[in-house]
């Protein structure tokens, strides 16, 4: 058995695509994710909006989802980015959901976390770059935005040097917080198909060892899998939460 | 939920801090790395890029641990004028 090969499978992205006329469409089981989620999400809420006061489950997921607005812009927007944020409040809506609903559709049998790619997460991570440069733009004006980058105080002779040192940490910033979800959602998984392998590891020595250690890998499993699912909750939460305060910080600049 | 003088947004800053370090150091050392397998001139650019990138990250952390410094001593003097502290 080898394990390096196994946890390779599970973690990595399958292309199944289709070759047409020398052209490739990439049809990965990340892709497939993105899109179920999406178009689950799409028509979910359409349904949601659909149903309105009507009937009585109609009330309840239209409060549902009202608290959920409520929750993201009391609790995430306004605090990070003053009144200016209410303009952006869809998109962190969005964000939101989409980034907790991509890691919770990866909890589903033969479906996967496309947040544990790198480059689904670089991509939303650009979005939220997108949305910093436009709120600065937005508010200041390309000047003012980037006079922003200048901490105040900053003597004149170290402006050559702080600007294009804050500029460079505004975009580690962005990389960060792609990295960071990525990194969350891709140990958590590696996490869990290890504690499954253990099982097989031990039981490759010994049959009977491999029974025994049935029972503590399994409650360690359930136990990952109950944190993956806070993870899921959290790393929405902090992306939604980060994105929010550094465009606070380009709109409230000192 | 705060602990200590901290809010839950400097907390989160702090938990960010450790990863913008390294990240800098990684970017800065891995475009050092690319400028050096284009130019020929290894390893003098992945040095380079990985003394940069380290200055960066250390003046990320040192600016973040500033900003928050900053942030509670207004804070406290705020306080201290309602009375609360």
């Amino acid at each position: 058995m080898d394990v390096a090969e196994i946890i390779a499978h599970h973690i990595l992205d399958h292309d199944w695509g289709v070759s047409l006329a020398g052209f490739h469409l990439p049809i990965t089981t990340h892709t497939v994710t993105l899109l179920s989620v999406s178009l689950v999400l799409l028509l979910g809420l359409a349904w949601i909006a659909r149903m309105g006061q009507k009937s009585r489950a109609g009330r309840l997921l239209t409060t549902l989802s009202e608290t959920y607005v409520s929750f993201i812009r009391d609790g995430i927007v306004l605090p990070n980015m003053g009144q200016e944020g209410r303009q952006m409040l869809p998109y962190f809506c969005t964000l939101f959901l989409f980034v907790l609903c991509v890691a919770l559709a990866g909890l589903i049998p033969n479906m996967k976390t496309a947040t544990a790619n790198i480059s689904v997460t670089a991509a939303l991570a650009l979005c939220s770059g997108g949305l910093i440069l436009y709120c600065g733009l937005k508010f200041h004006g390309p000047i003012g935005f980037l006079k922003g980058f200048i901490p105040s105080g900053t003597p004149g002779w170290l402006v050559p040097l702080i600007f294009p040192l804050e500029v460079v940490s505004m975009i580690i910033k962005v990389c960060v917080l792609a990295i960071r979800l990525f990194a969350n959602m891709l140990s958590g998984h590696m996490v869990l198909i290890c504690l499954l392998l253990i099982i097989f590891v031990v039981g490759q020595m010994h049959i009977a060892a491999g029974a025994g250690a049935l029972l503590p890998a399994m409650g360690l499993e359930i136990f990952m899998t109950c944190l993956e699912l806070l993870v899921a909750f959290l790393q929405a939460y902090v992306f939604t939460l980060l994105t929010s305060i550094f465009a606070g910080s380009v709109i409230h600049t000192h | 939920m705060a602990l200590g003088p901290f809010s839950t947004r400097d907390h989160l800053e702090i938990t960010t801090l450790g990863t913008e370090f390294a990240v800098s150091e990684i970017i800065c050392a891995g475009a050092g790395y690319w400028l050096d397998q284009r130019f020929g001139t290894s390893p003098w650019l992945l040095v380079a890029g990985a003394v940069a990138g380290f200055a960066l990250g250390l003046y990320q952390v040192i600016r973040g641990a500033g900003k928050m410094t900053k942030k509670n001593a207004i804070l406290e003097k705020v306080e201290k004028e309602d009375g609360r502290r």
